[in-house]
């Protein structure tokens, strides 16, 4: 008889974890599109304050939610990490970071030294204690694989941008004085994005890649070395900003090649599939790979030109390539947690992974976000189009909660009213 | 004696998890009588462990090309080390 826990226990924590951060980063992209309602062009002034709060509530709210629920879900498949307790670290992690962001954005808005206090503490303990979990256990693996090190090294990172945001909400509460504020905001923002989101897709893509799609491996010399010269890199650039004032020109640019050129790597392996079937995903991983790539170009030619125009778009094409790799393993993940824990719980009825997202539905999504990303680029240029650009976020977000909703429904059902198969196995 | 029959399943060029949803599939097609062979260029973990938790006679193997073979039985007494191709 298949075991009522089922294998996906031992291996994986159980569904509910996984699909409960999902829905907090859907429910935070529906905040987002009503926030680029409200806040309409200013969102695209990086020195405005609603900048900030569209910025944080993407990249906290949105992007770490998607990226812990593939954390908890990724460590125990591709790392081999049997995370101990997983509904007690969830419950322990979710809560105050919720709440965390949530009190941040206000800190943002209202510039109250108390909430910054109150943020620092929530989001502080929250994501560093998580980050340590999972840190350790991590370093007791005997046998290291390029995904599990560049998961490490990317955890090293959320780590280090966590405290250098304290750092930034301790001087904004009034705790520590800010000396080095400025040089603290850069290494900051280059944390976050080369350091966690980018190095955290990268070393997730050099196992998901060739799994999912049947491609060939990515070159050693990338998957072994990448993660590692891209941690080093940005704190080198991190220690040497307080001596050499303008350390970032040299070191951005750096960071800018090893970026295109792992993207030219990954569009060239999506051509390599022995089935070249092309679902939603593979779109997805084509349109953030390729977004990656005018993200960095963007970056540098706004840094010789001087366009301000030019790192606006910058930053929108690193957003679309943050959330269209985090919408790509959404559509892998969901149907096959569903699938895979109902089967391994021996439900005959479990409904196949088509059943739980149809690949339409993927595909209609991958049209709602391409036509999302191309009207935020155009209201730059003709900004009433920016509230085309809100509702199209809200439709984003709101069907992925919808997908979201669906596969728990499904879950639910099956298990209520699913029949079970015996196996009836002979134990002598 | 009755030669069992093998049920083949090739998941060398299938994209990840329909390998897994084949062979769990064919486990649950599988009697006294038959087999399951299943050649994948990785070894499936999720469903070796599966076969061993529900008590499955279970081989598996890696040739010199790195592909791995993958056996499983209901019958325990069957010798799968036997019908393996490498």
């Amino acid at each position: 008889m298949f075991d009522q826990n089922g294998l996906s226990l031992d291996q994986a924590p159980p569904i509910s974890v996984v699909l409960r951060f999902f829905l907090s980063g859907a429910l935070f992209g529906i905040v987002a599109g009503l926030l680029i309602l409200v806040f309409n062009t200013a969102i695209f002034d990086p020195a405005a304050i609603e900048a900030v709060i569209l910025t944080h509530t993407l990249t906290l709210g949105v992007m770490l939610s998607f990226m812990f629920a593939a954390l908890f879900q990724m460590l125990p498949v591709i790392a081999g990490v049997k995370l101990t307790a997983p509904v007690r670290k969830a419950n322990m992690l979710q809560y105050p970071f919720i709440l965390g962001v949530i009190v941040l954005l206000f800190a943002f808005y209202s510039g109250k030294v108390l909430l910054f206090t109150i943020a620092s503490f929530l989001l502080g303990g929250a994501i560093l204690s998580i980050t340590v979990t999972m840190l350790r256990e991590l370093l007791k693996l005997p046998n290291h694989s390029s995904s599990s090190k560049g998961m490490s090294i990317a955890l090293i990172a959320l780590g280090i941008l966590t405290i250098l945001a304290l750092y930034m909400t301790g001087t904004l509460g009034g705790i520590f004085e800010g000396m080095h504020y400025l040089q603290v905001k850069q290494a900051h923002f280059t944390f976050g994005l080369f350091g966690w989101i980018a190095l955290l897709i990268i070393s997730i893509s050099f196992q998901v890649i060739e799994m999912f799609y049947v491609t060939p491996s990515y070159p050693t010399l990338m998957h072994k070395h990448l993660p590692l010269s891209l941690l080093i890199l940005i704190g080198t650039g991190t220690l040497l900003s307080p001596i050499i004032a303008d350390v970032w020109s040299f070191v951005t640019p750096l960071l800018a090649l090893l970026m295109v050129l792992y993207a030219l790597i990954t569009l060239k392996r999506l051509t390599q599939r022995k089935r070249p079937i092309t679902d939603a995903t593979v779109l997805l991983w084509r349109i953030g790979t390729g977004l990656l790539i005018a993200s960095m170009l963007l970056m540098l030619s706004a840094d010789y030109s001087g366009y301000t125009i030019l790192a606006k778009l910058s930053y929108l094409s690193f957003a679309g390539f943050a959330i269209s790799i985090v919408f790509a393993m959404f559509y892998k993940i969901v149907p096959f947690l569903t699938w895979f824990h109902l089967s391994s719980q021996g439900y005959f009825t479990a409904p196949m992974m088509h059943e739980v997202i149809h690949p339409k539905t993927a595909m209609r999504h991958f049209y709602i976000h391409s036509a999302t990303l191309l009207v935020l680029a155009l209201s730059l240029f003709f900004s009433p189009l920016i509230y085309l650009g809100g509702f199209l976020t809200l439709l984003s977000f709101g069907w992925i909660l919808w997908q979201i909703i669906h596969a728990w429904r499904l879950y639910l059902h099956t298990q209520r009213t699913g029949e079970k198969f015996e196996m009836n196995i002979p134990t002598t | 004696m009755k030669h069992p029959e093998k049920i083949f399943l090739d998941a060398r060029e299938l994209e990840h998890p329909i390998p897994l949803e084949r062979a769990m599939q064919a486990l649950r097609s599988l009697h006294m009588d038959n087999y399951l062979y299943m050649i994948h260029r990785k070894n499936p973990i999720p469903l070796i462990d599966l076969a061993k938790e529900q008590g499955f006679n279970l081989h598996q193997q890696e040739d010199n090309n790195g592909t791995w073979h993958i056996l499983i039985s209901r019958d325990r007494t069957l010798d799968l080390t036997e019908l393996c191709d490498v």
